[in-house]
């Protein structure tokens, strides 16, 4: 399952890639930057704080994430955003591995409620903490490309933008996709309508109780308990990349919410 | 039960701010001038039909720009907000909004 995650996701993030045209008008719900010089859709949540910057609400935006939330919760995280695939990536280099809390999960949302609404709202894209100065995918696949191909004046932030890179590849390495838990504003808001999701993983009655799931879980999540949830079976880390299916040794996990 | 009457709730409403948002929804953009005016002064000449007129013959012109004309735009910050509220371009003309497509910011 894992490799053809793997398959899934590279072929994804060329396809969203190709540069052979671009259709900017409208977004793919992953984390992949419109301001690359090859990118074909839109980034959601650089569309979500642009319109903020102006006091307007994208309707057509805010849809297409919802839809999708509906359709397959966090599904998307784990088997198509590209950023989601860098981090899977630089887990598998041996480093030292650590643990963060449950608590900082929920930091995300406070990034997607400030940085990506409220900064743009009362203050300007222009301001040092405006989301997308500081996203580490725009660095990447923007500012990077930009500064070799034109060259760059701005030298002290890119400089700023480089070493919060830095920092996150250092804890992607140590935490396993360290960004969707605790920093990603996407995985935020499509994580809650993890509940609401048709295609989800959720534990039957065949379950043992064996907690293989939990194990094996990237997220760290186990199908079996959210201790939030308005819903049991539910969470809303869960990425659905299907590790806990493939591994329960009763075949106790559906697909099918 | 519940679940399914939030997911049946929510996917209305998604599939109506698709389709409104998508299809019928719009807003009216204004010319920047002031930009336009700013690069005249710096000595940046921009041929652009209806602009060789005199001063005092200058009119701002409006446009309306469908939601995906306006999520294009916003990809190289194309529309601001003046201080009367309207959406004014970022960009001299309206012309260098609808269309665009390198994006570069």
């Amino acid at each position: 399952m894992e490799k053809l995650r793997l398959k899934v996701q590279l072929s994804v993030a060329f396809v969203l890639n190709l540069g052979i045209f671009q259709w900017h008008f409208m977004c793919f719900p992953v984390f992949n930057c419109h301001s690359c010089p090859v990118s074909i859709f839109s980034c959601p949540i650089g569309i979500i704080a642009q319109f903020a910057n102006v006091g307007l609400i994208p309707l057509s935006v805010i849809g297409t994430i919802a839809l999708a939330g509906l359709l397959a919760g966090r599904l998307l995280c784990g088997w198509a955003c590209p950023f989601g695939l860098v981090q899977d990536l630089l887990y598998k280099i041996p480093y030292v591995k650590f643990s963060i809390p449950h608590w900082a999960r929920f930091i995300k949302y406070g990034v997607f409620g400030v940085l990506v609404v409220l900064v743009p709202i009362f203050l300007t894209t222009e301001f040092p903490l405006f989301f997308c100065r500081l996203c580490p995918v725009a660095t990447i696949e923007s500012a990077i490309p930009w500064a070799v191909i034109r060259g760059t004046t701005d030298v002290v932030s890119l400089s700023i933008r480089m070493a919060i890179l830095f920092a996150i590849i250092i804890l992607a390495m140590g935490h396993r996709r360290f960004f969707c838990k605790v920093l990603c504003p996407l995985g935020a808001c499509l994580s809650v309508f993890n509940r609401f999701a048709q295609f989800f993983p959720e534990r039957t009655a065949d379950c043992l109780a064996c907690k293989v799931c939990s194990k094996v879980c990237p997220m760290e999540t186990d199908p079996g308990s959210s201790p939030s949830a308005v819903f049991e079976h539910r969470s809303e880390e869960c990425i659905s990349c299907l590790e806990c299916h493939k591994k329960c040794p009763t075949e106790a996990i559906q697909l099918w919410g | 039960m519940l679940r399914e009457a939030f997911f049946g709730t929510l996917l209305v409403l998604s599939l109506a701010a698709i389709v409104y948002g998508g299809f019928f929804r719009s807003f009216l953009v204004y010319d920047n001038l002031e930009k336009f005016e700013k690069l005249k002064n710096a000595g940046i000449t921009i041929k652009i039909p209806g602009y060789e007129q005199k001063q005092e013959e200058f009119s701002v012109q409006s446009q309306w720009f469908s939601e995906p004309e306006v999520v294009n735009a916003m990809t190289f910050e194309g529309i601001g907000r003046y201080k009367d509220g309207r959406l004014i371009s970022n960009y001299p003309d309206l012309r260098m909004l609808k269309g665009r497509m390198p994006c570069p910011t």
